[in-house]
């Protein structure tokens, strides 16, 4: 990684990986991004992926299609994704662009990111959310 | 004491050391001349001319800023050497302008010559002479840094295009598509250095060369900062630095250099401008290239449709093997 802040942390939490990205990203920073996301999720067997985007100044075309192209990936390694934060500016300007991250789940923040998660993993991944140890 | 005198007529100003430094030194030197005991006033006298000096000086250069004076090289160790070549540099460039321009100029210059009775003298107005001077002055600066750099144009868009940079006559730099030329001719680039530098004071306009990826998101803060100030609602904001950060991506991915140029408008109504250009392969057909879903790598063909759809003017202009400059408008909403 580059010197200076962290661009983006990724935390494990239980079964779930929770990624937030605390600045604008170039291109090559996104693809740096999906890569460190997908292999954590191999490192650490997670059932479930928040992204939260809150912080991103604009989701172009080609952002919308990494976080795309993330959740996909994911879903092939076993994981369920759902991106949390996005700004209404930056949702009107997605729609106008004409584009959106299509079948990804969405969801206002991060305590609804956990609860959509919780309630799509089967029981017993989410029991061992709750009792690992934070 | 020298410098109690000194500081009561410059306070804190930087050049107050220098000031005494060299008060003492004209003090020392003279101290065999003076009499005994005379040495103290002699100081004080000394310490007030050397300011005024100063003060003159500073003020000289400050009248004298708009001029051709105002492409002085820095001061080097070298400093005769340059002297010279700064001379001879300036007298080479004087015979490149018409017999005319140059007795008008330096009547004016040197022998300060007001507008008027030049005016009077050529059966002109003030104000057109005015306008001849700059248009002269903007042609020397530029035959100036030529005879500097000892070249002559590569071609015949050189000249047209750095005066127009000199000037500062944005209408007339469109006219030259002076933003292009820069782009192709490593010449003019390198001289429009110190022609643009001076009317850096321009704060409406945002030139952001884009080279790499980091350039994007460079260019999408740079647009959103400069457009937020005519009031654009924060969704626009977010709009327009989404459509930019589209065009210049193609920038980065489709051509070697290129630049994003953002212009604040303020007729009919407040708005924005934004150019992208750059001297990449070109777009052989652009129609297709605005049709969605239309990619030549591996994208969602979204770029340039999209970012038609986000502005509220766009045009492409593009020609194979020589670059492509697209401008786009947005008007802010007035409620």
């Amino acid at each position: 990684m580059a010197t200076g802040p962290a661009l983006v942390s990724i935390l494990r939490q239980g079964p779930y990986l929770i990624a937030s990205i605390h600045t604008a990203l170039d291109d090559s920073q996104l693809i740096r991004f999906q890569k460190d996301l997908i292999d954590q999720i191999g490192r650490y067997r997670s059932r479930g992926v928040i992204i939260d985007v809150a912080a991103l100044d604009v989701l172009d075309s080609f952002g919308s299609r990494t976080l795309r192209n993330i959740a996909e990936m994911a879903r092939l390694r076993g994981a369920l994704t759902v991106i949390v934060g996005i700004q209404p500016d930056v949702a009107f300007a997605m729609v106008s662009l004409g584009m959106g991250t299509g079948s990804v789940h969405a969801a206002l923040d991060l305590e609804e990111g956990l609860e959509y998660l919780d309630s799509r993993l089967p029981a017993k991944d989410v029991g061992r959310a709750v009792s690992a140890p934070g | 004491m020298v410098r109690r005198i000194v500081r009561a007529r410059v306070a804190d100003h930087p050049a107050a050391d220098d000031l005494v430094q060299e008060t003492l030194v004209r003090v020392l030197g003279a101290a065999e001349r003076v009499e005994p005991g005379m040495l103290e006033p002699y100081a004080i006298v000394t310490a007030r001319h050397v300011v005024a000096s100063m003060w003159k000086e500073q003020d000289r250069q400050r009248r004298n800023q708009h001029r051709v004076a105002d492409l002085r090289l820095p001061d080097a160790p070298d400093e005769d050497l340059l002297q010279g070549e700064d001379r001879a540099a300036v007298a080479q460039a004087l015979k490149h302008l018409s017999e005319r321009e140059r007795r008008t100029l330096l009547a004016h210059e040197l022998h300060g010559q007001d507008t008027r009775s030049l005016a009077d003298e050529l059966g002109s107005t003030a104000g057109a002479v005015a306008a001849q001077l700059n248009r002269t002055r903007a042609r020397l600066r530029v035959e100036y840094l030529l005879a500097l750099e000892h070249t002559e144009p590569f071609s015949d868009r050189c000249r047209p295009v750095l005066i127009a940079l000199s000037s500062g006559d944005r209408r007339r730099q469109r006219e030259v598509d002076a933003g292009r030329h820069l782009l192709e001719c490593d010449l003019c680039a390198r001289l429009s250095h110190p022609l643009l530098a001076r009317g850096q004071s321009r704060d409406d306009e945002l030139r952001i060369p884009i080279r790499a990826d980091a350039d994007v998101v460079l260019a999408r803060q740079g647009v959103r900062e400069l457009a937020a100030r005519v009031g654009f609602s924060g969704t626009d904001l977010t709009v327009i630095a989404t459509a930019v950060s589209e065009v210049s991506r193609n920038i980065v991915r489709f051509a070697d250099a290129g630049e994003v140029v953002v212009e604040l408008l303020k007729e009919p109504r407040p708005g924005v401008r934004i150019v992208a250009r750059d001297t990449g392969p070109g777009i052989p057909d652009v129609e297709r290239a605005l049709t969605d879903g239309f990619s030549t790598y591996h994208g969602l063909g979204l770029g340039l449709p999209g970012a038609r759809r986000l502005m509220d003017e766009f045009a492409v202009v593009s020609e194979v093997a020589r670059g492509t400059t697209v401008t786009m408008t947005k008007w802010c909403q007035e409620g």
